[in-house]
């Protein structure tokens, strides 16, 4: 199936769409060697916003596609396809749009910040002074008091941890990092020496297969290894961690494993997971405020990839994320 | 002997003065905390004016960045492009962490850039820190010679 523009033959593919779309000349689409019905089906999977009625006119974002003609006695299913004057106007939405968003997600951003260095100041104050009066009132209060000023501590420290954690999440962005060439096998080992002390703690082991340069903002992908194998260590059961991190490339992007033994994710809790401060224990039981998976689900999807969990046989689990895999030459 | 140093802190957070200026008393002798809540305060102290016309020189000067009226960027400007006051050792006490900021204020003269520590115990021990930094291991310049 080609599509044919003023002349010149070309294979249809998604790109060939963007270009019928935004060129104001006729493209024909010519159905070669296949019947009506089965063009009729190609067309259907290439173009599936393109509603064909049997009076053969249908509409595909603002482009009229006109008549399937009757030459030499047969059903021709020709399709051709017209810039409408709604192109412009959709563009001009389109670009409307998009400065929208842009401003929106910057005020947004700016919110987050200042909301957030504003509440820690009236924060520390409560943390800081109810110390204090424990310290200097040690001794002549009653148990009772002590207790009521621990959770006062604990609440505002928790609320500390939460605000700067909700912080850090909203300021994962593109905007100020450009995409570097990235090693991740590098990237994976810098992972490994900065979680060292917790490491040797837990007499964990983490070993890597060889790994793969992509494109990367910043340091984003360091921070997704970083949670995901700092998850791996915390989440043991009591025996030694043992995680493995490796890439396949699959078709245009790399798929990147972490494995470990640790305790392993139910089914219906795959999902929940990586939503911002879902956890699934009690604090004591697995220190941490439920952001990390978030916060990974954030900067793998803004490059363009996704990240999914899956429950291993018999213990542990498996995290993976995919990653486009071109590489920008400058 | 009788070693009286001088502080002014320039802070508009009571909260954080009052513990500060509590800390650096415990710290050592004869350290007197002058706390000001605003940078035109500030300026007021330094130049000996209005009711503060018996003010002392301050052997150290600490000071917040986010204030009314006039904030700690505008003092530290003020302060360090001035002649009689710029030899003054200036330590920004701040809470802000922005690297922009700390780079800003060694740019526009400050001594020292001290984040303020969001835990109790932090912050002594970052405010024993500053004082048996400026007050026992450097030299100050101190009237009499």
């Amino acid at each position: 199936m080609t599509i044919k523009e003023a002349g010149t033959a070309t294979e249809v593919s998604s790109h060939s769409e963007e270009r019928v779309a935004t060129d104001s000349r006729p493209a024909s689409l010519d159905p070669g060697s296949l019947t009506p019905d089965q063009f009729r089906k190609r067309i259907k999977e290439k173009f599936p916003n393109l509603v064909l009625t049997d009076d053969k006119i249908g509409q595909w974002r603002g482009i009229e596609a006109l008549e399937i003609l009757r030459r030499e006695g047969r059903d021709i299913p020709l399709i051709l396809f017209k810039a409408a004057p709604q192109e412009d106007s959709t563009r001009v939405e389109l670009a409307q749009m998009v400065k929208e968003l842009a401003r929106s997600n910057a005020e947004l951003e700016q919110f987050a910040s200042v909301a957030s260095h504003d509440l820690q100041e009236p924060l520390r104050m409560i943390s800081t002074y109810t110390q204090i009066l424990a310290e200097q009132y040690s001794g002549k209060l009653d148990a009772k008091a002590d207790k009521y000023i621990h959770y006062v501590v604990d609440g505002a420290v928790r609320m500390g941890t939460l605000i700067r954690d909700l912080l850090e999440f909203s300021r994962i962005g593109r905007a100020e990092n450009g995409l570097k060439s990235t090693d991740s096998g590098e990237e994976v080992r810098v992972v490994v020496s900065n979680l060292q002390a917790t490491i040797d703690e837990n007499a964990a082991l983490v070993t890597w297969g060889p790994l793969p340069i992509v494109m990367a903002h910043g340091f984003q992908l360091r921070q997704v290894f970083q949670n995901l194998i700092g998850n791996a260590i915390k989440f043991h059961d009591g025996k030694p961690p043992s995680i493995q991190v490796s890439a396949e490339r699959k078709d245009a992007e790399w798929v990147f494993s972490v494995t470990d033994n640790g305790i392993s994710i139910a089914p219906e809790n795959a999902q929940k997971i990586f939503a911002i401060f879902q956890r699934l224990h009690t604090r004591e039981e697995y220190p941490g405020n439920g952001i990390g998976l978030a916060i990974c689900k954030k900067i793998v999807e803004q490059h363009g990839g996704q990240i999914w969990v899956e429950p291993l046989a018999t213990e542990g689990a498996v995290f993976k994320f995919t990653w486009p895999a071109r590489i920008l030459e400058k | 002997m009788n070693i009286e140093t001088e502080v002014l802190l320039v802070d508009d957070n009571p909260g954080d003065a009052e513990l500060t200026a509590d800390l650096l008393r415990r710290s050592g002798p004869g350290i007197h905390t002058h706390c000001v809540s605003d940078g035109v305060e500030a300026m007021a102290f330094l130049h000996c004016e209005g009711k503060h016309s018996d003010a002392p020189r301050p052997h150290l000067i600490m000071l917040d960045l986010n204030m009314p009226a006039k904030d700690g960027w505008a003092v530290l400007v003020e302060v360090k492009s001035d002649i009689a006051l710029e030899t003054i050792p200036l330590v920004v006490f701040s809470t802000s962490q922005a690297r922009t900021d700390v780079a800003r204020c060694y740019e526009l003269g400050a001594n020292c850039y001290v984040t303020k520590p969001t835990n109790l115990d932090g912050f002594k021990s970052t405010v024993a820190g500053i004082s048996n930094y400026w007050f026992g291991l450097a030299s100050l310049v101190r009237a009499g010679g």
